[in-house]
């Protein structure tokens, strides 16, 4: 029972980090038809400026908020200088994302070193909870209550207000969006960088977890979050979250049992998923 | 402006003839260049074209893929890396004997080839750009991941150093052979191009959904090619095990296959050349780089330039280096034709 507990809420939380990823990454899939590679850029962004800003200030919420508001930034700076001249070329659109992240994780190890750095967590989500043979430990609680809080919060904005019906309307056809007088391209700017701030969150928070930041985990947890797009469906929001928890447990349960194989397994199940469905689990036909 | 499809089909001999007359000019001047420079170049000099030769193999493997097929493949890297580590593996359990080196050479490409069949089998299958780089990229990290946890074999993150067979140790008579080895690649995959099998890859590039019109098994076509393209890449990873005498797993990351990718681009993708050229250019940019790091130490992370130049030619000069000759040589000519008429 104490193992089952303690893997549901290891799984859980690593589910909810790569939720944050895969969550932009799948919209703006749907939106805009773009795979995002630089996405593990913005995420790699994000660990990095808030080790800087708690070390400068001490104050969690405070780097949480640079890293929003550094990931945003960059997404739109992205999105209207790199992404917007190569819209509808498929091929460029890889390659040009491929190149932002070579040049901005290059500049992470020129502005903070090539060595990692070690990153603390804030004292009052430190420490654990015992309950008899229980132990929780605080940070992974607090990671899935955000977890949960950004889906529901994302699932209510795509539901239930205009900006999300211009986006669902968005996804079945842009052109029609831009007839009835929508500047369609300015939800594009803005989903683009939105996905690019949730990332950068999601490094932000994955840092404190592993205790370290360094240059090379972008593209890691980069793979994860393409993982559960290939997985969920591409471009379907639910098809992400449902992916990211049931990744985030089998990788924990994996880990747990059969430590070897921990590094396979999400391709292993990657590949059972293509194998049967190859659109994915809430498969969306992507458009190309 | 322009020129209408028919008329390029009847003048395509006659251009196709000059090509080929100035192509082997240019070919045979860099051949008796690259004959020649041991003669006057030092130690430095003759192991970075060595490097350049080797590396330009892989270039070239992934421009089959790239260029001529327009499949993304972000996990080409395992096919290069696992060369070198096959055949360093091999040199150290085995005597680094020639012998070693023919086995080596052929489980490579047992390996390669059984890794092109499982990729193909994976990333195929989503359908679509999008979905094949996403899953390659999933793939090769994976591998990259299982060599630096399998210490046992790879020793992990600290490298693999290994004897090499005494006839390759010196490294003036390596300079031809990788010479030779990029030339006979060179044969090899440009046959490989110009054959009809090579022609539906261009096809399945220009229109898959045409293709598929047409008749032609796409997906198996694509893992015809993935087949070559892992091959040629594992040769050159085991020659390049040959001039570094060491692996690690920087050789499976990402970042290795997107050096490949950077000199297709840069050199120009679909011409099998602009690897070649875009390997120089690249390693050479490098070099000179990396001596300027005494001036300030930001030379050093020279990726930072790459990158830029990178970004820039995909958004301002798509067809590379060797692309931009071709254009400038077509203005040149049309020109020419416009002043005789």
């Amino acid at each position: 029972m104490d193992v089952f507990v303690m893997l549901l809420v290891n799984g859980l939380a690593e589910g909810a980090l790569i939720f944050l990823m895969a969550a932009g990454l799948s919209v703006i899939l749907g939106l805009m038809g773009i795979v995002n590679f630089s996405h593990g850029t913005m995420f790699l962004w994000g660990g990095y400026v808030s080790v800087w800003m708690y070390t400068k200030t001490g104050s969690f919420s405070l780097s949480l908020l640079l890293a929003m508001v550094v990931g945003f930034l960059m997404g739109l700076i992205f999105e209207r200088f790199f992404i917007r001249p190569v819209y509808g070329k498929v091929t460029a659109q890889i390659l040009i994302t491929l190149g932002l992240m070579i040049v901005f994780t290059e500049l992470v190890r020129v502005l903070w070193g090539p060595t990692p750095l070690a990153a603390v967590r804030p004292p009052h989500l430190a420490g654990t909870w015992v309950m008899g043979s229980i132990i929780i430990s605080k940070y992974r609680v607090f990671l899935i209550v955000i977890g949960i809080v950004v889906a529901l919060g994302i699932h209510a904005l795509i539901t239930r207000t205009r900006i999300g019906m211009i986006i669902r309307a968005g996804v079945q056809s842009p052109e029609m969006v831009q007839a009835l007088g929508i500047d369609i391209r300015r939800y594009f700017s803005l989903v683009f960088a939105g996905g690019a701030a949730l990332a950068a969150v999601g490094g932000a928070l994955y840092v404190p977890l592993v205790g370290s930041v360094w240059s090379g985990m972008g593209i890691s947890n980069q793979v994860l979050a393409f993982i559960v797009v290939v997985i969920g469906g591409m471009g379907s929001f639910i098809g992400s979250a449902v992916g990211s928890i049931f990744l985030g447990l089998t990788g924990a349960l994996v880990a747990w049992y059969f430590p070897p194989a921990a590094g396979v397994v999400s391709v292993l199940l990657m590949a059972l998923v293509l194998a049967f469905r190859p659109t994915g689990l809430f498969g969306l036909a992507v458009k190309s | 402006m322009k020129t209408p499809a028919v008329i390029k089909l009847v003048t395509a001999g006659a251009k196709d003839r000059k090509q080929f007359v100035a192509g082997s000019a240019v070919a045979l001047i860099a051949a008796a260049f690259l004959l020649m420079l041991p003669g006057f170049a030092g130690h430095a000099t003759i192991s970075l074209f060595s490097r350049i030769f080797i590396l330009a193999v892989f270039g070239m493997s992934y421009d089959i893929l790239r260029g001529f097929t327009g499949v993304i493949n972000l996990g080409h890297a395992v096919f290069f890396g696992s060369g070198t580590y096959l055949a360093g593996i091999l040199f150290l359990r085995l005597d680094p004997t020639p012998g070693t080196l023919l086995l080596a050479v052929i489980v490579t490409v047992v390996y390669c080839s059984a890794a092109a069949f499982i990729m193909g089998k994976i990333a195929f299958r989503g359908g679509g750009v999008i979905a094949c780089a996403m899953i390659t990229l999933a793939l090769g990290e994976i591998v990259r991941h299982l060599a630096e946890t399998w210490r046992d074999v790879t020793m992990g993150a600290d490298g693999l150093t290994f004897p090499i067979p005494y006839m390759f140790r010196d490294r003036l008579l390596f300079y031809y052979y990788a010479l030779l080895f990029l030339i006979l690649m060179v044969i090899v995959l440009r046959r490989f191009v110009l054959s009809p099998t090579g022609r539906v890859l261009l096809a399945i590039r220009e229109n898959e959904q045409r293709a598929i019109f047409l008749g032609y098994n796409t997906t198996t076509y694509k893992m015809i090619s993935l087949q070559v393209g892992g091959i040629s890449a594992g040769l050159s990873g085991v020659m390049f095990a040959l001039l570094t005498r060491f692996a690690n797993t920087e050789l499976l990351t990402i970042q290795q296959t997107l050096n490949a990718l950077l000199v297709t681009i840069v050199g120009g993708t679909g011409t099998l050349y602009g690897a070649i050229v875009g390997t120089a250019f690249v390693q050479l940019i490098q070099h000179y780089l990396l001596t300027l790091r005494d001036v300030h130490p930001v030379f050093t992370r020279w990726l930072l330039f790459f990158g830029s130049i990178y970004i820039l030619v995909v958004l301002y000069m798509p067809a590379g280096i060797v692309g931009a000759y071709r254009q400038l040589a077509d203005l040149l000519s049309s020109r020419n034709k416009k002043k005789i008429a």
